[in-house]
């Protein structure tokens, strides 16, 4: 189709070595991430619990995954003296990317939110060949683009999210395990 | 009255990726609000798609449609009949009904028994939309969305946005993407070779993009989760980027590109146009 298609070839050829740049952005920190899983909340307490040796064994018997860091960051969601559920917070680190992010749990144990704090991928830089952006000639918006830095509005697969689901598999077995208990 | 001078952005772990939402400052409305309402009809569309939930209607239909009409939400319905329109603007290329063969190529999970080879010699004609938004199948079927339902999910939350007053951001789940507000928008495609390069595209203004999931693999397999409905062989490993109006249109239009590099008038019927990356083939040893 004329103009409708453009169809390219790419070498497969081993890409040479960019330097390795960081692709990410902050999106909550840890308060705004408690206000919003809890709004009626009026304090926060926080509950640093450091998971022995066995709870951790326990965990992993009941999820099959490891705990990485014994040490929670974990807060209790409070109005007056009523418990409304709990905040946790955890990273993940995957191959490419490192992820922080934040749970809501509710007192029975269930997930109230998941909100993703900080997303960092590495990221091998963008493709500057004059020749790749020649194949899309006359296909730019009429606009002159001002390109901000800070966007990148990337389409293709993200690289997994499987790690987050596990990391919240891993955090609701140690709040019924060990939090609720506690 | 302008809730903040501040873009605001934020990602969920949803529809078994990662969904970006963000706003950029100067509409109505009152920002992180509008977000979670939009994220709001993101979980719901997944709720009532996904194949992997027992109570989806995706679910709900594969148990009961060939017994009797099952009656299905406005949202279902809406994916079903664009997915039909797609099957007739593609003859077949795109088939929702390719579910069974996805299993027994382990692309989505599960035993093939019985019920599903009877499951097999359906297509996508044999799905009926009765009145009442009722659906029956004529034969043993089994359906999967997931081809199509993530890119309406996008738009579905940019509708939100924009209804809540939002002047201009983006929804992004899982590299379909779709943009929305006077000024144009950079677009980068992960590179094939490698997903943590970015390739640049030309920008895009209101309107969607959907790459399809293929890999470049050196050994040679071919792991391309699209199936050709007619052959049942897997697409030819290309990435294929459609872009197009609606995201749920170049999420489709993605597999029916990957399958038929001149996909006919599929691509002038839905005034979408398309980038197609093949890997240059070795020469045989």
């Amino acid at each position: 189709m004329p103009g409708r298609l453009v169809h390219i070839v790419l070498p497969v050829a081993a890409i040479a070595a960019v330097p390795a740049a960081v692709l990410g952005a902050q999106y909550l920190t840890v308060e705004q991430a408690q206000k919003s899983a809890f709004p009626e909340a009026d304090r926060f307490v926080p509950l640093p619990l450091r998971l022995t040796p066995q709870q951790a064994e326990s965990v992993t018997k009941a999820t099959g995954l490891r705990v990485r860091d014994p040490q929670l960051r974990l807060w209790i969601a409070m109005k007056d003296s009523r418990i409304l559920g709990h905040v946790f917070v955890d990273e993940v680190l995957g191959k490419h990317e490192f992820i922080t992010y934040a749970l809501a749990v509710s007192p029975a144990g269930g997930v109230l939110a998941v909100e993703i704090l900080d997303y960092r991928e590495s990221y091998g830089g963008e493709v500057r060949d004059p020749q790749w952006l020649r194949q899309f000639a006359g296909k730019t918006a009429s606009a002159p683009l001002k390109l901000d830095d800070d966007i990148r509005n990337i389409s293709g697969a993200t690289l997994s999210c499987r790690h987050v689901t596990d990391g919240v598999k891993r955090l609701l077995a140690t709040h019924d395990l060990v939090v609720r208990a506690h | 009255m302008t809730w903040s001078s501040a873009r605001t952005r934020r990602i969920r772990p949803l529809l078994g990726t990662f969904v970006e939402i963000r706003l950029d400052p100067g509409g109505r409305g009152d920002g992180p609000g509008d977000i979670d309402a939009a994220f709001a009809e993101i979980e719901a569309v997944h709720r009532l798609m996904s194949w992997h939930e027992p109570g989806s209607d995706v679910s709900r239909l594969n148990r009961e449609a060939a017994h009797h009409p099952v009656r299905v939400d406005a949202r279902t319905w809406n994916v079903l009949c664009l997915a039909r329109e797609m099957s007739e603007a593609s003859r077949g290329l795109f088939d929702v009904t390719v579910e069974p063969w996805l299993r027994r190529f382990g692309i989505l999970p599960g035993e093939v028994g019985d019920e599903l080879f009877a499951a097999t010699r359906g297509d996508y004609r044999d799905i009926e939309l009765l009145s009442g938004r009722r659906v029956r199948f004529t034969r043993p079927l089994r359906l999967c969305l997931d081809g199509i339902a993530k890119g309406y999910a996008v738009d579905r939350a940019v509708e939100c946005l924009r209804g809540r007053g939002a002047r201009a951001g983006a929804v992004n789940a899982g590299g379909d993407l779709r943009v929305f507000g006077p000024r144009p928008q950079p677009l980068h495609l992960r590179d094939p070779r490698d997903a943590c390069r970015l390739l640049p595209l030309p920008p895009l203004r209101n309107e969607a993009a959907a790459t399809s999931a293929a890999c470049f693999a050196r050994s040679g397999t071919n792991c391309n989760p699209i199936l050709d409905p007619r052959s049942k062989a897997p697409a030819p490993a290309r990435s294929v980027t459609v872009i197009a109006r609606r995201c749920a249109v170049a999420d489709a239009l993605t597999k029916v590109v990957a399958l038929l590099p001149k996909p006919g008038g599929c691509l002038e019927r839905f005034n979408a146009r398309a980038l197609v990356l093949e890997p240059e083939t070795a020469a045989p040893a």
